[in-house]
C-alpha cells in the first residue's frame, strides 16, 4: 500500500515549461510598466511628453528616416553611434590585452602603470570630455578618444587580474617546452585570461555606450546622443524616446553576442577552473 | 650517459634543500627517486631539466651543461599541466608545435601517441571532461610527442587512485620497452620506486643528500609477476627500513622537543 496521497500522482492539467513561464513574467512585468508609464504621463505631465502610445505612434515616421531637411536622422545618428562604439571597442580590447598582460607579466610595468589606470578607471571618464574639447577640438575625435579610453581601463584591468591569477603550473609546462616569453605571454597567459577579457569586454560595452552619448550631447556630433538632445530640445519627446529605447537595445544586444561567442568558443570556460 | 648529476646543491635563501649530488643516469635507463616529503626529489628534477637553477655544482644532459630546458628532455607533472582551452589533440602537439614541427610531423605523430596512451575517440575532449588517469595519460603522450630521450617523472601517478595508477605504470613501462629512453621517476611510493627503477635512489637528511642507491635486479620487461618475486619485496623492504629509520628519528626528535 501506498500512502502518497493521491492528489500527487494526477497529471498537472495546466503545466508551462519553466523557460515559457520565465518569459511570461518578463513580458508581464514588461506590460505593467509601460501601462504605469502611459497613465502616469497622461494625468501628471503635459502633452508633449512621450509616452508608450505616442512613442509607438513615432516609430514609423522615425525609422523612415521622416524628418524636415536639416534635422538628425535617426538612422544617420545610430550609424555614427554604433560605428564610433566598436571603433572603441576595437581600440580597448587590442590596447587593453596588451597593456594588461604587459602589466601582469612584468613587474616594472606593473609598479609603473597600476596605480595610474587604477585612478583612471575610478574617474568618470566623461569628465574629461571638456578637456578633450581643448584638445582635439569640436570634432569626433573627442567622441573617439572617450570610448576608446572608456574600452580600454575596464579590459585592461580584468586582463591584468587575469595574467596575475595565471597559475604557476602552466608557466611552468611551457617553460619545460622551451617556450619564449612572447609564446607565455601570448599562448598561455592570453588564453588563460580570456575569460577575464569577456568581463572587461561587458563592463567597456556600458561605458562605450554611455561615453559616445555624453560625448555627443556636449560637442554637438552627429549620433544618438546628439539626436536625443536635439529632439527633446524641439519638443519631439516621442521621437527622442526611439533613440533611448535603441541604446538600451543595442547595449542588451552586444551583451548577448559576447555570451554568445563565450559559450562557442571558451565551452572548457565555468566547468574547470 | 645521459645525465651526469656533479656535486648539485640547491638552497632557497637559507634553506639549503640537496647536497652532493652525485648520479649517473644511462640512456636505457630507468632511475627511481624516493625519500620522505620535502626531500626535494622534486626539485632536483626540476634542476634537470632547468626549471630551477642548481646553486653549487653542475648537470649535464647529453654533454652538455644544463642552463635551461634543453632539447630532448620532457617532463610529466604531478598537476597534469594540461591547458583547459586547448583540447587532448592541442594539448599533445603543444610541444611540436612549440618547437615548429612540420604540419606533417604533427598530423602523424599525435595520432600516434594518442593511440597509444589509449585515448583514442577524445582527441576533441577537454581536460575537463577527462578522468585524472586521462589527463596523465594526455600529459604522457605530451611528452612521448616531443620524442624525448630524457623522461622525467615528477610523482605523475600521485593524484590518481590507486587501481587507475597501477594501470598506468605497467602501460608505463610496456611504452618504455617499446622505445627506452632515460627515465627519472620521482616517487613517494616505495613499490612504485621499485617497480619502474633499475635503480632506486634513496635521498634522506636535512639538507638531504643520497643516502643510498639499490640496484633492484628485477628483470625487464615488467609484468605483474614482479610483485609476487621475491626480489621485490626484498628491496621493497631494504628502501622501506630505510626511509622508516629516517621517520622514526624525525618522530623521536619531535618528542624530545616536547
Amino acid at each position: 500500500m501506498s500512502a502518497v496521497p493521491q492528489e500527487i500522482a494526477l497529471p498537472r492539467t495546466f503545466a508551462l515549461s519553466p523557460r515559457l513561464e520565465r518569459m511570461l513574467i518578463r513580458v508581464a512585468t514588461g506590460v505593467v510598466l509601460l501601462v504605469l508609464w502611459e497613465l502616469l504621463v497622461r494625468w501628471l505631465a503635459p502633452a508633449f511628453v512621450a509616452r508608450p502610445v505616442t512613442v509607438a505612434r513615432a516609430l514609423p515616421h522615425v525609422l523612415a528616416n521622416h524628418v524636415p531637411p536639416g534635422t538628425p536622422t535617426f538612422w544617420g545618428s545610430a550609424e555614427a553611434t554604433v560605428i564610433a562604439a566598436f571603433e572603441g571597442l576595437a581600440i580597448g580590447v587590442i590596447a587593453g590585452v596588451l597593456v594588461g598582460l604587459t602589466m601582469g607579466r612584468l613587474r616594472i610595468a606593473d609598479r609603473l602603470l597600476r596605480f595610474y589606470v587604477n585612478a583612471f578607471f575610478a574617474m568618470p571618464i566623461i569628465a574629461m570630455v571638456p578637456v578633450m574639447t581643448l584638445w582635439f577640438g569640436f570634432s569626433s575625435s573627442v567622441r573617439l578618444a572617450i570610448v576608446s579610453l572608456g574600452a580600454f581601463l575596464p579590459i585592461c584591468l580584468n586582463v591584468y587580474d587575469g595574467t596575475r591569477s595565471l597559475p604557476t603550473n602552466f608557466v611552468e609546462v611551457a617553460q619545460s617546452y622551451r617556450a619564449r616569453w612572447w609564446n607565455v605571454w601570448f599562448g598561455i597567459a592570453l588564453p588563460a585570461s580570456l575569460p577575464y577579457v569577456l568581463a572587461g569586454f561587458r563592463l567597456a560595452v556600458g561605458r562605450v555606450l554611455v561615453g559616445a552619448t555624453v560625448a555627443e550631447y556636449i560637442v554637438s556630433l552627429k549620433g544618438l546622443g546628439y539626436y536625443i538632445v536635439y529632439d527633446g530640445r524641439t519638443f519631439h519627446q516621442p521621437d527622442m524616446m526611439v533613440a533611448v529605447l535603441f541604446l538600451a537595445l543595442l547595449g542588451v544586444a552586444i551583451n548577448a553576442a559576447a555570451d554568445l561567442a563565450t559559450r562557442r568558443l571558451l565551452p572548457w570556460y565555468r566547468r574547470s577552473g | 650517459m645521459s645525465i651526469q648529476i656533479d656535486h648539485a646543491a640547491k638552497e632557497f635563501g637559507a634553506l639549503r634543500v640537496f647536497q652532493d649530488i652525485e648520479l649517473e643516469i644511462g640512456e636505457r635507463e630507468i632511475v627511481s627517486v624516493v625519500g620522505p616529503s620535502g626531500c626535494g626529489k622534486t626539485t632536483l628534477l626540476r634542476c634537470i631539466d632547468g626549471l630551477v637553477p642548481l646553486t653549487e655544482g653542475e648537470i649535464r644532459v647529453d654533454g652538455k651543461k644544463v642552463v635551461g630546458p634543453p632539447q630532448g628532455v620532457a617532463v610529466v607533472f604531478q598537476h597534469f599541466g594540461l591547458f583547459p582551452w586547448k583540447t587532448v589533440y592541442e594539448n599533445v602537439a603543444y610541444g611540436l608545435r612549440l618547437a615548429k614541427a612540420p604540419k606533417q610531423r604533427i598530423a602523424d605523430a599525435v595520432p600516434r601517441y594518442i593511440e597509444m596512451v589509449g585515448l583514442d575517440g577524445f582527441e576533441k575532449a577537454y581536460p575537463y571532461q577527462l578522468s585524472g588517469g586521462m589527463q596523465q595519460r594526455t600529459g604522457l603522450a605530451r611528452a612521448l610527442a616531443i620524442d624525448p630521450h630524457v623522461l622525467l617523472m615528477d610523482e605523475p601517478f600521485a593524484a590518481i587512485d590507486a587501481q587507475t595508477r597501477e594501470i598506468l605504470q605497467f602501460e608505463l613501462l610496456r611504452i618504455w620497452e617499446s622505445r627506452p629512453m632515460a627515465m627519472v621517476f620521482v616517487t613517494h611510493s616505495i613499490e612504485e620506486a621499485v617497480l619502474m627503477g633499475d635503480r632506486v635512489v634513496v635521498l634522506r637528511g636535512r639538507p638531504s643528500s643520497i643516502h643510498e642507491v639499490i640496484e633492484t635486479g628485477l628483470p625487464r620487461p615488467r609484468t605483474r609477476d614482479v610483485f609476487s618475486s621475491p626480489r621485490f619485496s626484498e628491496v621493497r623492504e631494504q628502501v622501506w627500513g630505510l626511509l622508516m629509520h629516517e621517520a622514526e628519528q624525525a618522530e623521536r626528535e619531535l618528542q624530545e622537543v616536547r
